[in-house]
């Protein structure tokens, strides 16, 4: 190979500021994914906690304003609100859930798990991370502009053109993240390929490998998709075209069709990453090889990959598009179910005559097997073209969503950081007050979001501050809102936890859990420069999950 | 290789046995003369679904339950014991669910296609009334010069919405019956309902449409027909003057588009 | 990190061909001609009141040769409707001929195949002699003398309340004996809506045949998915009245083939690169 490894760049034994932010190893670059990551994710759920205390009652509250630093109150209510939620929505998904799965976990684990010294281009992946954080601050500038945005994460003209709030932050904070996920698409897809271990075949990779070369294949594709759709927003707000605008000549709903083309295949970024953390961390705790791991990667990763671009129209199923393509988009969403069935059945069977561990990290994975079912179960009636027709744009959506993104591959990321916690900072994050943690949050979302279901197949309407039309509601948005500040209290535990056992934890060996992944086996806790003191090398029937030796003639 | 093929038989039988129940459990055309009520037709095909969700649901949580009892670790040391799968076991595990998977789609799939038949085949005698969107209110036209911001509609009579916006786009949302469709400005699009008893609703804006997205709502009334014709010839009586009051149709200058043989 | 350098200068190429791509093709959103502004425009079919409104199918209609027939009969199919009249006072009503002749270039829909033609007359004066002249006079040839129905209304309070319910004007001037009327060309959709609304003198046969395309209401058999792709590559301007191309569409696709050109040029230019590698490594394995 001739790829540099990151200690061609720089030496990494120090830890000034400095050799921090000019940082090209992977592991260093990761590690900031996760700070950015988490520092997005917070300031998301603080807005949140707003937009639940907003809908807790009909009329307004007013504490809305606040939230979004408008002290002054020089917006009204539902404006506040619409800033709020826009900034919720586009930084859960732009800036926590993609960048942690596909910037984090993939930065920190992929090159170590294929036995890499780096990933294939180390300057460009700091690049990446540089164009992340820049997009985090772009967007965190909506507090600090007076025409904050309101357009929701979706950004739909005409609204969003006519409305006199700022697009162009939105329209950068794509451009910016998007363009990040390129380049690191190009470097994990390139590392993947042509980095891994000598004698690792396809077939001996890790879940979580596998999931994330299927995600960035989806950012690389259909990315620059969405990237051309916020320009010519861009475009009609400030220099007048109108590609969106109907009298001109343009297509109302061309942006829709564009963003979903993009935007259906991003729930798959975030959802097969966190599936492959998940069967990482269960097969590790349960000391067990991946059950029928061909039919895994093959029917359900491959899959899902080549079903994802043909999906998009059960997101516009009530915008008027032709009716034999919303039934034929029902039958492709329908048949999602068999990939993601395939999966399921893999991630069950991994425990199949497993010794399952229990700790916090193992835990985090078992409320995400539930977490899947409600989420991955409640999106079938919305796959179907009739029963959307009512059940679209109301809190059934937003809670089955939630379920799958904002509940199950949010928890797959904490159940990673407590599984990797002893690889990356060589200390345990296991604690009683982890667990603590976990339970509240538990407690917290089941207690926002059940509600939610229940009103929303009562016709509660989405993005709806002010619900004087259904007082009968207040109750459950009252209950919801009672458990989205349960849900904070277990936030502010575990991420205080994390950053307490950083410092002071207890100290761990190299391979706590016994793994026979490479990370575990192959490299100290936590790795030095170039990860491993002695190049890998595995043999053919090497697996991250052989814990017994089976003959090989025989199987 | 007979073990394979048992496999395919296994799958392909399971396939047809629930493709079998997909075509037996299709709802049949309406009773003639009657009009079939999507609303309630929804209701029906969401329960059978609720079931669906509930057995797929129960069986994967108990599944995982055992599993999760059963399995858990006797020792530290101790480490899982599942012997790899031989590739008859694998095929017959990937190919018998993706069959029942499939076959619970296409189930779903039928049944979701025959309401949606319905949802949109408008019947003939549907009464029209134009829908314009704005930000932030709904304005009805009723076509015989009635215009008003509350939807008045008479009970026993299907009413066909021709819908579009001025602005930016909305959508209709009509939770009492069960169907909601964008409104978009440059496009029409229709959706239907049918009011089969008296009752009061409200419809609501669900497409995000700005400040006053959630107070975007009015009163859609189902009334008895005496009433809605005593409310509609109100509507017409206040009409008349302000229409005998306006000139007549301007002979102006011979307009561009006009064509002049 | 040769070719770390190489694969940076192919994104920035990239991007450069991208700017240089959209200014032209915002200028052909932005730069139009500008609205011209004389209010003649209460002649003109107010489209954003009247689009979706049906004629009813329960009408009674005569044809030229007599044969009474209701527009529901028509339907089915896409129908273009011209509101005209027949009495040749010196001059005749030149909108049929110009339909005509925009006709003889749409070739990816055909007459009586895909669409059907109306011309009724709003003159109540008209009756089935004149009509029948019309049509001869029109000296129309092929499957458009075949499928082009020129009729009148049975009835005058029909042929008042249906043209009313269109938002069509007409009128009579005496001074100049003609009637004055919209040039108008009306596209019904096959359950009789109106969905778009042409003027003769703005738009060419491209227009015409996309109205018709339009007119369908997405509802394509298969072997018609050309016709569709096409209708997708315009979308109409309320402003300019004629379809315009839809930008966006082909930037969309622009985009996605830049992502799928990243994804295998990256592929290859590594593979080149590490074979290339291997040769040299080839004694250390």
């Amino acid at each position: 190979m001739t790829t540099a490894t990151s200690t061609d760049f720089h030496d990494k034994s120090g830890s000034t500021l400095k050799e921090w932010i000019f940082t090209t190893d992977h592991k260093r670059v990761g590690v900031l994914y996760l700070v950015g990551a988490i520092a997005a994710f917070i300031v998301a759920g603080i807005m949140a906690l707003g937009i639940r205390l907003e809908q807790m009652s009909p009329g307004e509250s007013g504490l809305i304003n606040y939230f979004v630093l408008d002290f002054a109150k020089t917006m009204p209510t539902g404006t506040a609100y619409n800033v709020a939620l826009y900034f919720h929505g586009a930084a859960m998904i732009l800036a926590f859930l993609i960048p942690a799965l596909t910037g984090f976990a993939a930065n920190y684990l992929v090159p170590l798990m294929i036995g890499a010294p780096d990933v294939a281009f180390p300057r460009i992946n700091a690049l990446s991370l540089w164009l992340f954080w820049a997009g985090i601050l772009v967007a965190l500038m909506t507090f600090f502009v007076t025409d904050k945005p309101d357009i929701m994460w979706t950004g739909y003209p005409p609204y969003s053109v006519t409305t006199t709030a700022n697009t162009a932050l939105y329209v950068f904070t794509v451009h910016l993240i998007g363009f990040s996920s390129i380049l690191g698409a190009v470097n994990f897809l390139v590392t993947i390929i042509y980095m891994r271990a000598p004698g690792m075949g396809w077939d001996q990779m890790n879940i979580f490998v596998w999931t994330t070369f299927a995600a960035f294949m989806i950012q690389i594709v259909f990315v620059p998709v969405l990237a051309s759709a916020v320009t010519l927003l861009l475009f009609d707000k400030y220099m007048g075209t109108g590609f969106f605008d109907p009298t001109r000549g343009g297509d109302v709903l061309l942006y829709q069709n564009l963003f979903w083309f993009y935007s259906h295949p991003a729930v798959y970024v975030i959802f097969l990453p966190a599936v492959g953390l998940l069967f990482d961390i269960i097969a590790t705790q349960a000391r067990n090889h991946v059950f029928n791991y061909k039919a895994c990667v093959y029917g359900g990763i491959i899959g899902i990959l080549a079903i994802t671009g043909e999906v998009w129209i059960h997101h516009l199923y009530i915008a008027g598009m032709p009716d034999w393509l919303r039934i034929g988009m029902m039958v492709s969403t329908l048949l999602i179910s068999v990939p993601v069935g395939l999966l399921l059945i893999s991630l069950w069977g991994t425990m199949y005559k497993g010794a399952i561990h229990y700790n916090v990290s193992m835990w985090y994975a078992v409320v995400c097997l539930f977490l899947i079912l409600v989420g991955g179960l409640t999106g079938i009636p919305l796959a179907i073209t009739s029963m959307t027709v009512h059940l679209s744009e109301t809190s059934f959506v937003h809670a089955h969503f939630h379920f799958i993104m904002g509940l199950m591959a949010t928890f797959a990321v904490f159940s990673a950081v407590y599984h990797w916690f002893p690889k990356i900072t060589g200390r345990s994050a296991d604690s009683a007050i982890a667990k603590w943690a976990l339970w509240i949050k538990v407690i917290g979302t089941q207690v926002t979001f059940w509600p939610l279901f229940i009103i929303g197949v009562q016709g509660m309407p989405r993005r709806y501050w002010d619900y004087a039309m259904f007082p009968q509601f207040e109750t459950y948005h009252t209950i919801a809102t009672a458990g989205a500040f349960l849900i904070a209290i277990g936030v502010i535990l575990m991420v205080g936890g994390w950053v307490w056992s950083a410092f002071y934890g207890p100290k761990t060996d190299s391979n706590p859990w016994k793994s026979k992944s490479i990370e575990w086996t192959h490299a100290e806790s936590p790795p030095g420069p170039g990860n491993f003191p002695k190049p890998v090398a595995v043999d053919p029937y090497w697996t991250p999950y052989n814990y017994i030796e089976w003959d090989h003639d025989k199987y | 290789m007979l073990k394979r093929f048992e496999t395919l038989i296994t799958a392909g039988a399971a396939y047809l046995l629930m493709a079998g129940i997909a075509v037996a459990g299709t709802p049949h055309a309406a009773a003639p003369g009657g009009i079939k009520n999507p609303a309630h037709e929804w209701n029906i095909v969401w329960e059978e679904i609720l079931w669906d969700l509930w057995i797929v649901g129960g069986i994967f949580a108990i599944v995982a339950i055992w599993l999760l009892v059963k399995f858990r670790a006797k020792s530290p040391d101790q480490v899982g014991s599942a012997p790899p799968l031989n590739l008859d076991k694998a095929l017959a595990w990937a190919l018998v669910p993706a069959a029942l998977f499939m076959a619970d789609d296409f189930l779903l799939a039928a049944k979701g296609w025959s309401l949606w038949n319905l949802q949109r085949t408008v019947p003939a005698n549907a009464m029209e009334v134009k829908v314009t969107g704005n930000q932030w209110y709904f304005e009805y036209d009723y076509g015989n010069g009635v215009t008003d911001t509350d939807l008045t509609v008479p009970v026993g009579r299907p009413v066909v919405l021709r819908m579009t916006s001025n602005d930016v786009i909305h959508s209709f949302g009509l939770t009492e019956y069960r169907v909601k469709e964008d409104i978009m400005p440059g496009r029409i699009t229709h959706i239907w309902f049918y009011p089969d008893k008296p009752v009061e609703t409200a419809v609501v804006c669900v497409e995000f449409c700005g400040n006053s997205h959630s107070q975007m709502t009015n009163a859609v009334k189902a009334v008895p027909q005496a009433d809605f014709d005593a409310w509609m010839a109100k509507k017409l009586e206040k009409k008349k003057p302000a229409a005998a009051a306006q000139p007549a149709a301007p002979a102006a200058a011979e307009p561009a588009k006009t064509q002049t043989p | 990190m040769r070719i770390g350098g190489r694969y940076i200068q192919a994104l920035i190429a990239m991007a450069i061909v991208i700017a240089a791509a959209v200014p032209p093709a915002a200028n052909a959103q932005y730069f139009r001609r500008p609205v011209s502004s004389f209010d003649t425009n209460v002649m003109l079919i107010d489209e954003k009141a009247f689009l979706g409104t049906k004629i009813d199918p329960a009408t009674v209609l005569i044809d030229q040769n007599g044969k009474e027939f209701l527009w529901g009969d028509t339907l089915g199919k896409p129908v273009i409707l011209v509101l005209s009249y027949y009495t040749c006072d010196g001059t005749c009503s030149v909108i049929n001929t110009n339909l005509a002749n925009l006709l003889k270039d749409v070739s990816a829909v055909r007459p009586g195949e895909d669409y059907r033609i109306i011309t009724l007359s709003f003159d109540r004066h008209d009756k089935l002699a004149s009509t029948s002249a019309f049509k001869t006079h029109l000296a129309l040839t092929g499957p458009l003398a075949e499928h082009w129905t020129f009729a009148t209304f049975k009835t005058e309070a029909d042929l008042k309340s249906q043209t009313e319910k269109i938002g069509f004007k007409f009128f009579w001037s005496p001074e100049d004996r003609v009637f004055l009327h919209p040039g108008a060309f009306l596209f019904f959709s096959p359950d009789s809506r109106l969905i778009r609304v042409l003027y003769q003198d703005e738009v060419a046969g491209r227009d015409v045949e996309l109205a018709v395309l339009d007119a369908k209401q997405g509802q394509f058999r298969p072997r018609e998915v050309i016709n569709f792709m096409i209708s997708l590559c315009y979308s109409y301007s309320y402003h300019d009245g004629k379809y315009v191309m839809n930008i966006p569409l082909f930037v969309g696709f622009g985009a996605l083939g830049a992502g799928l050109v990243t994804l295998f040029g990256s592929m290859l230019i590594y593979k080149r690169s590490a074979r290339l590698g291997d040769k040299n490594n080839v004694e250390a394995v």
